[in-house]
This record gives structure tokens, C-alpha cells and sequence, in this order.
């Protein structure tokens, strides 16, 4: 493209770094589906707890062992945010790289800007959530016992709270982005033989833990772990999972 | 001349069918090349070859001289605008038309306004809530608009009324003028964009028939009408591309006629007439004219 002349101006592609921001911009671009509305339904789960505490409020006020009483300190509030993460992963590959390549963006561009625009979140909602559930500890619960951003098994330590959260959004993220690589490159009979496939080794890893008797082993094992240590451990199947839905996907064409 | 895209010995095997069997051309810089051929005929897939979204069996494809498939420096310059795009289901026409310059260097932000105002595309409709033809001008909006060096129309303007499509075509031969490139354009309503054209390529079960300009195909052939008898004697000992005959009357296309030709056929008392470049194709790609899908 050098030595010969075309006659329209050729423009000489930007550097990786541009390639890859415009391919998080166009991942962001509707701001809506992608901030807005996981943070309005939270919103929503936090209102909703909210009034549910109120309610209950009277109730707990008259029994005198309120320390013991954690019924309201566990909010699926969390993990309903993780499982609308996968969904969006899940379309960015699905539909938003088949319109990239309508824009000529090459797979690998495609690929590492997918995977920095759900690093973004994943730490910026992470943040989010720590801070709000920061604010949730020294309110005591909002004044109200409702634990909704930091529900009772996430632990004190702060930051500890905060890698247990940017580590489970990767997982999602990955899982989610691998998973639906396998359809785009292989459509339904590649989900056919993927959850197969899957459903068979967590069988096979059953069978062996039951065989040689060590549930309690593994039990022992997650105990010493810590919550911080068992999802750290996820770190092994999201990497995996970043390896091998590129590998899938740089061959892979959009469908008609 | 320069070579815009330059294919070699291009084969795409899908299982045991053969998309593309074994193709050669080239298409010059700066030209309107028509890439013509009939439904499954190959042409989507040629497209997606040359624009690096799908991949070669074997063979060699080389767009401003370098491999396109992952390669940012000449995908930066190509754009595919395909009948079958996808849009992400909440997209919405104005995150479109906000995403497309970021991919595209020489998008000219005035112009895509003019032609949204023209083709009256409401910009803040879910895509998929559009109708056939507004999902159309969305693509020829793009193609347009981004004035990529190399721009592919893949059957653009399915259900645009015909209002629109020549609207398409005007704005198409206009800027094509003002910024000139290199263009291929696959489609179905043939003569309507014969004129646009300057390079032919007629695609049928995979392999190109048909690979000129379209000033030589416009002269190579004519057809020949009259008694049958009288056409019978006339079209003996020459090459015959088609025959049909109702009742006392045959009609035959023939290759290109000298004057003298001519005069015998009007001595004869036939009447004359050119192929215009759709019964051209239609013939070539050998189904009768009554069957041949002539869509819009």
C-alpha cells in the first residue's frame, strides 16, 4: 500500500491503542442498555429493600436480641447485577461483533477491546458497590438493617470486598463472552455439545469426589480457603475462558 | 492501471458445495464494478473473502495489494455494506450514525446528515423497529457517507421504493465524481444500475462467466426478431447464445453484427434490437427470461 497510488486518498490505519478505544466506544455507545439499566433495576432491589426494611422495622425494634438477628443481612441484589453482566457479554459477542465487522474492525481489535470495556466495568462497578456498601455499614444499614450492597458473606475488610467483586464480574464477563463464541462459531449444535459437554465433566468431577470419598476434603479445603480465596480460584477458568473464546473466535464469520 | 482487488485460483468450500470455485479477476482502481449473478450464485461470499469476514479455502486474495483477513491496514480502508447486516438489538439509528466515523477516517459528518434528511431516516428509532427500506438506507447512508477508498454494496436497497433508489444512485455517481474510489455493486435490478456501471462481473455457481467492461457487453450482442423461417436462415451458420420462438415468429440473440450483417438482416426483413445487459445475464446464466426473479 506503500509504493502504488489509489485513487482515493488510503488512509493509513490508526495505532492499536485508537483501534481499540473506538471498539469500547461502540460497546458503550448505548448508554442505556450498557449503565442505565442494570443501575435502574438496582436501584429498583435497593428501593424495594428499603421499604421492606421499614416494614419490618416496628417488628425488630421490639425484640431485644437484634444482634442475632440476620435475616435481613443476605440481598441476591449482587448477584442479580452479575447475572445481567453475563447477558451483556453474552450480546457483545452475539450481535455487537457481527456489526464491528460491517466496520471493518479486525477480530484480535474486536476481541482485546471487548475484553478492556468489561475490565472497565468490572472495576468501576466494583468501586461503585464497595463504596455503596461502605456507606451501608456506617448507616447501619441505612438506618434500617438492609444490606443490599454489602450483603452479609462478602466480610469487612474493604478491599478484600472489592477484589471479590471485580474478580466475580470477570468471571461473568468471560464466561459469558466464551460461551457465546462458541455460538457465533458454531450455532446451536456448537451449545448442544459445549453444555454437554460441560454437563459431563461436572458429573465426572462428582462422581470423583463422591468415589473417593472427599467431600469433606473439599468442604476443609473452601473452609480454609475464605470466600477471598475459593473466588480467586475462578481467576483459572476466566483466564481460561479469555484464551479460548479468541481462539474460537478469530475464525469465526458473522452469519447472515 | 492499478488493481483495487487482484484474486487468485479463489476457492470457499462449504462441506462438499463449492461457494466459490476457483475464481481469477481483478477490479481496476477507481471503478463502479458490478459484481452480478443470481440468488446462491456466490456473490455474498465473494464479498465476504474480500472484505476479511470470512476465509479462503485456498487461493489468494489481495485488496491495495495486501491480504485483507485481520489486516487493520486495509480493512481501515474498506467498507461492506451487506442486504443481511445485523444490527445489536437495542441500537437505536442514532448510536449508528454516531459509531460509524470512529471506523471510518473519511466520513464526512454533512453529508451523512444531507442523505439522512433525504432518505427521511428517523434517527432515533430502534433499527429494528425500522421498516425493509429504512433498515436499506441505513447501510447506503454508510456506504455513502464513509467514502471508504473501497466500498461494497451488497444488494443495498432491498424494499426501497424507487424514489429512493434512484436517489441512491445520483448521490452514488455524484460523489463518486467529487472523491473518486472504487466501488462493486451487487444487485438484482440490473438495468437499472447498467449505466452506473463501468466493469462487469457475472458470478454463477461459484465461478465467474462473464468478467468485462460494460461497453463491450452493451456491443456484443443483438437480437434478431422476424418470420421464423426468415430467422432460421439468418441465424445459419452463426452463433446462437439464445432461442425462442412463439408460433410463426422466432426471436434469436446472436453475438455482435457487422454492417453488412445488418443490412442483410433488413433486406431479410427482421427486426433488429440490442441485449440490453439483463437479458444478457439472464441468458448466460441459463434459465428462461419467464423464470428469472426480476425483484422491486
Amino acid at each position: 500500500m506503500t509504493s502504488t497510488t489509489f485513487s482515493a486518498a488510503m488512509k493509513t490505519a490508526p495505532g492499536m491503542r485508537t483501534r481499540v478505544v473506538n471498539v469500547m466506544r461502540l460497546h458503550l455507545v448505548n448508554r442505556f442498555q450498557m449503565i442505565l439499566a442494570p443501575w435502574m433495576i438496582m436501584s429498583f432491589i435497593f428501593a424495594v429493600s428499603l421499604l421492606i426494611g421499614l416494614m419490618f422495622q416496628p417488628a425488630r425494634a421490639s425484640r431485644p436480641d437484634r444482634a442475632a438477628d440476620f435475616t435481613m443481612e443476605f440481598n441476591g441484589a449482587v448477584l442479580y447485577f452479575l447475572i445481567y453482566m453475563l447477558v451483556l457479554a453474552v450480546m457483545a459477542i452475539n450481535q455487537v461483533f457481527p456489526f464491528a465487522q460491517s466496520y471493518s474492525v479486525t477480530r484480535r481489535d474486536f476481541y482485546v477491546g471487548t475484553i478492556l470495556t468489561f475490565l472497565t466495568l468490572s472495576i468501576t462497578y466494583s468501586i461503585v458497590i464497595t463504596v455503596l456498601g461502605w456507606i451501608e455499614d456506617a448507616t447501619n444499614g441505612w438506618g434500617l438493617d438492609v444490606s443490599v450492597f454489602n450483603p452479609g458473606f462478602l466480610g469487612p475488610n474493604l478491599l478484600e470486598r472489592f477484589s471479590i467483586l471485580v474478580v466475580m464480574f470477570l468471571f461473568f464477563f468471560m464466561v459469558g463472552m466464551a460461551t457465546a463464541s462458541v455460538y457465533v462459531r458454531w450455532g446451536a449444535y456448537g451449545m448442544y455439545v459445549f453444555f454437554g459437554a460441560l454437563a459431563l465433566l461436572i458429573l465426572g468431577l462428582s462422581w470423583l469426589t463422591t468415589a473417593t470419598d472427599s467431600w469433606i476434603a473439599v468442604g476443609n479445603w473452601m473452609a480454609t480457603m475464605g470466600l477471598l480465596g475459593v473466588v480467586m480460584w475462578s481467576l483459572a477458568p476466566s483466564g481460561l475462558a479469555i484464551i479460548t473464546g479468541y481462539l474460537i473466535l478469530r475464525r469465526s464469520t458473522p452469519r447472515n | 492501471m492499478t488493481a483495487a482487488i487482484e484474486v487468485t485460483d479463489l476457492t470457499r468450500r462449504f462441506g462438499s458445495t463449492r461457494a466459490v470455485d476457483n475464481v481469477s479477476f481483478r477490479i481496476e482502481d477507481g471503478t463502479i464494478c458490478g459484481l452480478l449473478g443470481r440468488n446462491g450464485a456466490g456473490k455474498t461470499t465473494l464479498m465476504q473473502l474480500l472484505t476479511g469476514q470470512d476465509f479462503a479455502t485456498s487461493g489468494d486474495i489481495r485488496v491495495f495489494g495486501e491480504t485483507p483477513a485481520e489486516n487493520a491496514r486495509v480493512l481501515q480502508n474498506v467498507c461492506f455494506i451487506k442486504e443481511s447486516q445485523k444490527y445489536p438489538d437495542d441500537f437505536r439509528v442514532k448510536h449508528v450514525m454516531k459509531s460509524a466515523p470512529w471506523f471510518f477516517q473519511n466520513w464526512d459528518a454533512d453529508f451523512a446528515e444531507t442523505l439522512i434528511d433525504d432518505f427521511r431516516l428517523p434517527l432515533d428509532r430502534k433499527v429494528k423497529k425500522l421498516s425493509r427500506g429504512q433498515l436499506s438506507s441505513v447501510g447506503v447512508i454508510i456506504g455513502l457517507a464513509s467514502r471508504a477508498p473501497l466500498t461494497f454494496f451488497d444488494e443495498p436497497y432491498l424494499g426501497l421504493d424507487a424514489v429512493a433508489r434512484h436517489l441512491f444512485y445520483d448521490r452514488l455517481l455524484a460523489d463518486y465524481s467529487l472523491h473518486p474510489r472504487t466501488v462493486v455493486l451487487s444487485t438484482h435490478l440490473i438495468d437499472e444500475v447498467s449505466n452506473l456501471l463501468e466493469h462487469v462481473l457475472v458470478i454463477d455457481n461459484g465461478r465467474i462467466i462473464i468478467d468485462d467492461t460494460a461497453d463491450n457487453l452493451r456491443g456484443t450482442t443483438t437480437t434478431v426478431v422476424g418470420k421464423a423461417s426468415a430467422v432460421d436462415d439468418f441465424a445459419h451458420n452463426r452463433t446462437v447464445l439464445h432461442r425462442e420462438r412463439i408460433g410463426g415468429i422466432s426471436s434469436v440473440t446472436l453475438g455482435a453484427l457487422s454492417p453488412a450483417d445488418k443490412r442483410e438482416a433488413a433486406a431479410a426483413d427482421l427486426e433488429l434490437s440490442p441485449v440490453s445487459l439483463q437479458q444478457l445475464i439472464v441468458q448466460k446464466t441459463g434459465s428462461p427470461a419467464s423464470e428469472t426473479e426480476i425483484s422491486a
